[in-house]
């Protein structure tokens, strides 16, 4: 369904029909997103009174802590409280330094993904020279660098960057590849037809129909991100949220377990909010790009 | 069990001699790496093995989960090793150096695991001494075992707290120097005779199979008294099968390493006052955690 301020922005009708239109767009649109969140706000709270019956008639608590002692946790965490705190720093440290190492390396790889894919998607001589190479490193896991990151950069920081880098590279190439190699000819005609040339059919063309797959490999990496940061950490680092959770694991702490991936959860959904949001809204706003 | 970990040969010395087969035993073996010592103590939670040797530390860290929680502790470690065997190892050119000397420089020393038994046997130490290892402005790395002596020569590392076998390896590849070791007393004198392997079980098991758990650490103390018996050489080949290392290597480590076991009253009582205090100083494990939450020597006859 159109949006009410598209109706507003389109319509050919005449005023008075139109701002009843968009009267009932509006109100449509209200109706599905407090269906939505009913539907998904009951969703969530199913699992967790399946979560918290199991952990108490199953008598799991200590190796599935029910819902209301994890909050609990969570608050006592995030309030800085824990008279027991055993992993170091605070948990905003360890969740600042996971942070920064992930758009390290995050932003390293869209640096160099998101141009070489526009150029192997558009360059076919260099796609063929070098794609071959590319999809042969693709499958190895991210997990798997670790123990050659370790060797080349040391225990420490650039390590478990270097990890990221790895994992979230090959999408973030893949899906501009894909992007640009998509680009219907015809489009590049009509563009050439109005004068575009070089750079400004890179710019005016190539780019904004590539927008909408960039964002969308940028959005799945972004999760590999967070998902290898976790597992770099544990094996490499002396702090950051991988490192929290192997401790706890280490000192039988389940709900500080669940804690910590409850915190990469939302700092995950927060970071993605934040960069791939704010890059799509004003990438397809400017360029009026339809998002894929 | 830990495996390849010299720590654990003892189990390999019982399957070598015959010990487990001479107490009416089929043992399955099912090995965690080096540094995984949380795993063996879940299984033993979720009953997945019987029996786990490698893990002392966890035990209290499990057990006391259960206690803040009201509940009865589930494991229980219900054998040990005779001797620390734990090594504090420092680069080459750290020499002649003390802990007071290396206070505040940014050392980075290797772990095997964030709750190391060697790690809460250095804790203790400084407690006694009025420190904690946040004092001491050191960077402690988890790494596993295997990979300390190549961290040390890179440079990665300026030192690691582990076993007897990698502490020989660095100071035969020249690396690195025994800055401490538990069996010099370095650690303390009464940390000398402190149980560094546990052989652990889960309680509910030990009361369905009690005859099974005296017969399991009856082999194991055969297997020290083949130990105590056996000409060097047959030990040092048995050692260097289990732990995947030159016979030269081992050959070396052999006055290091006592890999037997002899769990005593006494000796549960001092882990307990070394390692209990220090984990129960940093808030690892709780004030009403107990000695005999953490230990049952009713299998050894040696009643706690």
């Amino acid at each position: 369904m159109s949006s009410a301020r598209e109706v507003e922005r389109t319509s050919a009708l005449p005023p008075i029909v139109r701002d009843d239109f968009a009267r009932h767009v509006r109100s449509a649109d209200r109706r599905l997103r407090l269906r939505r969140l009913l539907r998904g706000g009951a969703g969530v709270l199913v699992i967790l009174i399946i979560w918290q019956l199991m952990s108490v008639w199953l008598d799991l608590e200590l190796l599935l802590p029910p819902p209301l002692t994890v909050l609990r946790d969570l608050v006592v965490t995030l309030a800085v409280s824990d008279s027991h705190w055993l992993y170091g720093p605070n948990i905003y440290v360890h969740l600042w330094h996971s942070f920064l190492r992930a758009m390290a390396g995050f932003g390293s790889a869209a640096i160099i993904a998101i141009p070489l894919g526009l150029v192997l998607g558009r360059v076919v001589t260099i796609r063929e020279f070098v794609m071959p190479s590319i999809k042969g490193v693709y499958p190895i896991p991210g997990i798997a660098w670790i123990p050659l990151a370790i060797l080349w950069f040391g225990l420490g920081n650039a390590a478990v960057i270097f990890v990221v880098f790895a994992t979230t590279f090959f999408p973030m190439l893949f899906s501009t590849e894909a992007g640009a190699r998509q680009i219907s000819p015809t489009i590049i005609d009509a563009g050439r037809c109005f004068g575009a040339r070089g750079l400004s059919l890179f710019f005016r063309i190539v780019l904004p129909a590539t927008v909408p797959y960039i964002i969308t490999g940028l959005r799945i990496s972004l999760g590999g991100a967070w998902r290898m940061i976790v597992a770099g950490e544990m094996l490499a680092s002396q702090d950051g949220i991988g490192y929290f959770l192997m401790e706890s694991r280490f000192q039988f702490k389940a709900a500080d377990l669940m804690t910590a991936m409850i915190l990469v959860a939302i700092v995950g959904y927060a970071t993605e909010k934040l960069i791939v949001d704010t890059i799509e809204k004003r990438t397809l706003e400017k360029w009026e790009v339809q998002p894929s | 069990m830990l495996k390849p970990n010299i720590v654990t040969a003892i189990y390999w010395i019982a399957v070598k001699t015959g010990a487990f087969e001479r107490n009416g035993l089929d043992v399955v073996e099912n090995p965690f790496p080096s540094g995984q010592t949380a795993a063996g103590i879940e299984q033993l939670m979720r009953g997945g093995i019987d029996f786990y040797l490698g893990a002392s530390g966890e035990v209290a860290h499990a057990n006391s989960r259960y206690i803040e929680a009201g509940k009865p502790p589930p494991i229980a470690l219900i054998e040990g090793g005779v001797a620390g065997g734990s090594f504090f190892v420092l680069r080459d050119d750290l020499k002649g150096k003390t802990v007071d000397d290396l206070r505040g420089q940014p050392l980075r020393i290797g772990i095997s695991n964030p709750s190391s038994y060697h790690l809460i046997l250095l804790r203790a130490f400084l407690r006694d001494r009025g420190m904690t290892t946040d004092d001491l402005k050191w960077r402690f790395l988890t790494i596993g075992g295997p990979e300390m002596l190549p961290a040390i020569v890179s440079r990665q590392l300026d030192g690691f707290l582990h076993d007897a076998l990698t502490t020989t390896l660095a100071i035969r590849a020249k690396v690195g120097f025994e800055f401490m070791s538990s069996d010099r007393g370095d650690m303390g004198e009464r940390a000398k005779q402190l149980p560094g392997t546990g052989v652990c079980a889960n309680r509910a098991f030990l009361h369905a199979h009690p005859e099974m758990a005296k017969r399991f650490t009856q082999s194991l103390r055969d297997a020290s008294a083949a130990y105590s018996a056996a000409p060097r050489a047959e030990m040092v080949a048995i050692m260097s099968e289990w732990s995947r290392q030159d016979p030269a290597v081992i050959e070396d480590m052999y006055d290091r390493l006592d890999p037997r076991v002899g769990m005593t009253r006494q000796a549960a009582q001092t882990w307990w006052d070394i390692l209990g205090a220090a984990m129960l100083a940093r808030g690892e494990i709780s004030p009403k955690l107990t000695v005999d939450d953490v230990f049952d020597l009713h299998y050894i006859g040696q009643d706690t």
